[in-house]
């Protein structure tokens, strides 16, 4: 089995986001960037998968900044192929544009599962794997907690809310939105990560960047907004209940 | 009545005659008669011959079993200990432990490519202090030379150290069997040797075991034997009646399928029963020999074998029934004597050589400088039995079960999974097992095999023959080493098989998240590297950056210090009090990453290494001609570590320069006048055996100090080292910290003074918890030094 999954950079937030000059982006000059947390998730879903019936793992990213330390750390986890695709630019990605790159790349590539994190930070409505599931043609499942090979099928466990939960089969190849693995994602080793590091072997394939986008085009990014602010309102309840009183009247609510 | 009457009359007609007998003994003149015994008396041709097969079978026994052992040895790695150490080179001096010399071999160990360069440079000009700071690196933090190691062992002042009677009674065993070993030397040489070597070449048996020098020879050795006899019978006393906890066997870590250690019991036994019993009987057959030839009067010299003599002639046992009786028992003591021979290589016998030479290849410093992992290896950390060193099995060989450690181990005392006797122990069981080395007792029986038990079958030792749990349990608070009466080093062992732990992935993810929020961010806090100096905002003074402008010192505030939100009005505190003294430091701000003391003591060596290279391309950005830092744990890595990756400045903790800021008056003091007592923070007193300066602050501010059962080397750790403060401990009965208080608030102080944030954060919440706030309050030195602080004779700023 040949499980593909795609990571994505993402800023980190402990670090203060600022809003560049013109207004659109973050500001991503000293930004630091770190592994999305859900793509950690699906390759510890497959590494477990790797663990338990046998599999080969590729890990593919678009080269964001420190896109390299996320797919070293995969190889140092037990990713057996990593692949960075070039010529995507600094700037933002939208998940449209992300999911044609992708598409473009792994339609060229033999694989029967691809794993990936439901969600991001900049793709909260969790986009990329139903884009990628479209534009490839394959079945598709998010919110995933498990994944469990069975012959030319995966069983994949999806979660809902008041303590459902749903297991269904999808014939292979599929893709897949992991919500968390099996287990917490494995720590990976400063040295092993170094070694990855030294041996290189971060297959570099230039990037098909025509894409449509998502049509959409950002007109303002800014932080949220003070919308006024509380007034607190002193004295016995009496008093208190007559300043409410008066103010409800004064802004006309009632008469 | 009769009867009794009877019996009563005759001892004393018994008695009469044995004063008369005894009275000339000691004044006769020898005259022609041959002052000496006759060796193999009433044996016969065929027992001597018996006698020397065993002997031979025996000594091959002894042999085989040391080759056995030897060869283990020979298997380990290289261990970095030379044995002679040479004095040629240039003493180098460390860093503000100003008057101490540390031996060039602890600075010698390469790390990776790099032979580290001696630190003269970084000589302390410590314009200030004076001996108020200097306290002497003691033996326990420093490799003792071969000298120092051989007067260790002779003295046996490390066993004193912990129990002063246990010492003294094993002293007298230690130089008993000794002499005693001597005394049958002796015998042999002449016997054996002498006699034969003199018919060879002059046709005539001679013997130099007579005359002056045979009674001589019996005073001195009749004197070593009751001596031994003393001591042993001392120490089975004890062993019998004490009830010292560590004398108690249960392990720490149970394990669910049960197991029994009464061979251990019955190993002690053995052992002291056979050299109790070899002295005794010994005795016997000199009285019996005496009785037996009729009481030669030069026997007097053998004073204790006369006087039983005298006493078995007077319960009526006459010269021919004590001739056969001699013979009897002269077998039953050489066939003890020859068991014991060859009981010794398999056995605790066996610390009569293991130990000895573990103190003198010991380096108790190895827990201050961790040793690097194997780097001929194809793995991280320790995995398989190849990869310790010889010294690490010669430690397992060591261990004598003493109980130290285990009763000083603060995870053992709050009933956690791992006891550091029981871990040597059962690395020694699994190793010997492994290597098909037999045991006479003294090992651990199991119903089914797991842990020391599973030989060859273990995968790995982190894990199968060594609990994670138990591995994780270790705060690395180097109790264990400095209670160590034979130089065993349990701390770097245990780093080792967590490098494995952590190379594998196998840790809680509360750890995990702390040390991935380390390598991205460089604080355990998971906040950005930019808030670091957040605190500084408050402090009320203008605080330098290192790297803009140039400070005498460089404050590595740590990341407790930092960012913990009770420590920070500490810091803040502690600015200030600085900036009124006057001193010139200034912060590494967001160029300062974790220190890495813990993340090393975890296992992450390569997260370590990053830090390092971090923190020292940010030391290299600054100007500043010394370090100091709020945290013990960050000291012990900058002081001890870093030089190795080139770190060539002075590193103090913030006690010794506060110390030093009293001594020169730049901090003028008036008296705080409360009861305090002071805890001793593990890697500040322990390790870097910084005692004094904090005491003398406390004196200065006229606190008077009322120190805690465990204070100094023996200080209780607060729980949260070695990466523990990152994981769960719920699982244990108390947390170490609440084991500390109950101690501290005993004594009825007002005080609980720390000098590590780590320790503020940890024993704030133990008086919490153990509900003891109205009754002490835990304050940090500092604190103690704002409030004495009299600002009113500050000379004026111009």
């Amino acid at each position: 089995m040949h499980i593909i999954v795609p990571m994505k950079q993402i800023p980190d937030l402990v670090e203060e986001l600022e809003v560049d000059s013109e207004g659109t982006d973050i500001d991503r000059e000293y930004l630091k960037f770190v592994s999305n947390e859900y793509d950690e998730q699906a390759l510890e879903e497959a590494l477990l998968i790797k663990e338990s019936t046998g599999a080969e793992i590729t890990v593919v990213g678009l080269d964001e900044e420190d896109i390299d330390q996320t797919l070293y750390t995969a190889i140092a986890k037990g990713a057996d192929k990593a692949v960075k695709l070039t010529g995507t630019g600094d700037g933002w990605v939208d998940t449209h544009t992300r999911a044609d790159i992708l598409a473009s790349w792994l339609s060229g590539q033999s694989f029967d599962l691809i794993l990936t994190g439901v969600q991001a930070v900049d793709d909260l409505d969790g986009q990329l794997a139903t884009l990628l599931g479209a534009r490839l043609g394959i079945p598709h499942a998010a919110v995933v907690v498990e994944v469990q090979p069975k012959d030319d099928k995966v069983t994949v466990r999806q979660e809902f809310s008041a303590g459902m939960a749903i297991e269904q089969e999808i014939s292979l190849p599929a893709i897949v939105g992991i919500q968390a693995a099996r287990q917490a994602p494995r720590y990976a080793p400063i040295t092993r990560i170094r070694q990855a590091m030294q041996s290189g072997g971060l297959e570099e394939v230039a990037a098909n960047t025509e894409s449509a986008g998502s049509g959409l085009s950002i007109r303002r990014l800014y932080l949220p907004e003070k919308a006024g602010h509380a007034e607190m309102i002193d004295g016995s309840p009496e008093d208190v209940a007559d300043k409410i009183l008066e103010l409800i009247r004064s802004k006309g609510l009632l008469k | 009545m009769i009867m009794l009457t009877n019996l009563v009359a005759v001892m004393a007609t018994r008695l009469l005659v044995a004063i008369t007998h005894f009275a000339p003994g000691l004044v006769v003149k020898h005259g022609h008669v041959v002052v000496t015994r006759k060796i193999f008396l009433g044996i016969g041709p065929v027992g001597k011959a018996i006698f020397y097969v065993l002997a031979i079978l025996v000594i091959a026994i002894f042999a085989y079993g040391w080759i056995r052992r030897v060869k283990k040895y020979r298997k380990g790695r290289p261990a970095q200990r030379k044995l002679l150490t040479s004095k040629a080179k240039s003493p180098v001096v460390v860093p503000n432990l100003d008057h101490l010399e540390i031996k060039d071999e602890q600075l010698d160990i390469p790390l990776g490519d790099t032979t580290v360069s001696t630190t003269k440079s970084a000589q302390v000009q410590n314009a200030g202090s004076n001996s108020s700071n200097s306290s002497v690196m003691t033996a326990v933090a420093t490799r003792p030379t071969l000298g120092q190691g051989i007067e260790n062992i002779a003295s046996n002042k490390t066993i004193k150290s912990r129990n002063k009677g246990v010492g003294h009674a094993h002293f007298l065993v230690f130089w008993g069997m000794i002499m005693l070993f001597i005394a049958t030397s002796i015998v042999s040489l002449d016997y054996d040797v002498y006699r034969n070597l003199t018919y060879l070449f002059t046709g005539v048996e001679r013997s130099f075991y007579k005359g002056t020098f045979y009674l001589w020879y019996k005073v001195i050795f009749n004197t070593a034997g009751i001596l031994t006899l003393v001591g042993v019978l001392s120490l089975m006393f004890r062993r019998k009646n004490s009830g010292e906890p560590q004398l108690d066997y249960t392990r720490a870590e149970k394990p669910k399928e049960g197991y029994s250690r009464k061979s251990f019991v019955a190993g002690d036994w053995l052992f002291m029963g056979l050299i109790a019993a070899l002295i005794i009987t010994g005795f016997f057959i000199e009285a019996l020999r005496i009785d037996g030839t009729k009481f030669p009067p030069f026997e007097t010299w053998s004073w204790v074998g006369w006087l039983l003599a005298k006493g078995l002639y007077f319960v009526g046992v006459g010269s021919s029934a004590a001739l056969s009786a001699h013979k009897v028992l002269w077998w039953i003591h050489a066939a003890m004597a020859f068991f014991f021979v060859a009981y010794l290589p398999f056995s605790k016998a066996m610390h009569i050589f293991t130990a000895a030479a573990n103190l003198v290849v010991t380096d108790p410093g190895s827990a201050r400088r961790l040793p690097k992992p194997p780097e001929s290896s194809d793995h991280v950390g320790y995995q398989n039995i190849k990869d310790f060193t010889w010294k690490e099995l010669l430690d397992f060989d060591s261990c004598t079960k003493c109980g130290r450690c285990h009763y000083a181990c603060p995870a053992r005392t709050v009933g956690g999974p791992l006891s550091p006797r029981d871990l040597i122990l059962d690395l020694r069981q699994w190793v010997d097992r492994v290597e098909r080395i037999p045991m006479v007792l003294d090992w651990e029986e199991r119903p089914e095999a797991s842990g020391p038990v599973l030989g060859s079958f273990a995968k790995e030792i982190a894990g199968d023959v060594i609990k994670e749990k138990t591995l994780w349990s270790c705060t690395s608070c180097m109790a264990c080493v400095e209670a160590c009466p034979v130089g065993i080093e349990h701390v770097s062992i245990i780093v080792q098989l967590r490098r494995r732990l952590v190379d594998q992935g196998n840790m809680e993810p509360s750890l995990q998240k702390a040390l991935q929020n380390i390598s991205q961010q460089g604080n355990s806090f998971g906040k950005s590297a930019r808030m670091r100096s957040r605190w500084t905002k408050g402090a009320g003074v203008e605080i330098k950056d290192a790297r803009k402008e140039p400070v005498k010192y460089l404050w590595f505030v740590g990341d407790f210090a930092s960012f913990d939100e009770r420590y920070q009005a500490l810091s803040q505190t502690l600015a200030k009090v600085l900036t009124e003294a006057d001193v010139s430091f200034g912060l590494l701000n967001d160029g300062e990453r974790n220190a890495g003391n813990d993340v090393r003591r975890i296992g992450e060596e390569g997260l370590f290494e990053m830090l390092v290279e971090q923190n020292l391309a940010s030391f290299a950005s600054a100007s500043f001609e010394k370090i100091f830092t709020t945290d013990p744990h960050s000291l012990n890595t900058l002081r001890n570590e870093y030089p190795l990756f080139g770190l060539e400045k002075p590193v103090q903790h913030y006690t010794e320069l506060l110390m030093e800021l009293l001594e020169s008056n730049a901090i003028p003091v008036k008296s705080v006048g409360k009861n305090v007592t002071y805890h001793d923070p593990c890697y500040l007193g322990r390790y870097n055996r910084v005692f004094d300066a904090p005491r003398n602050i406390l004196k200065a501010t006229g606190c008077n100090l009322i120190e805690m059962p465990r204070n100094k080397e023996n200080s209780f750790c607060c729980g949260a080292g070695g990466g523990r403060v990152w994981m769960d401990d719920s699982y244990l009965d108390e947390r170490p910290s609440e084991n500390r208080i109950k101690e501290a608030v005993q004594l009825e102080v007002d005080y609980f003074v720390v000098a590590c944030p780590k320790d503020f954060a940890m024993y704030s919440d133990a008086v919490k918890t153990t509900g003891n706030e109205d009754k002490i309050q835990v304050i940090d030195i500092i604190q103690i030094i704002d409030e004495a602080f009299d600002r009113s004779v500050l000379p004026e700023k111009v």
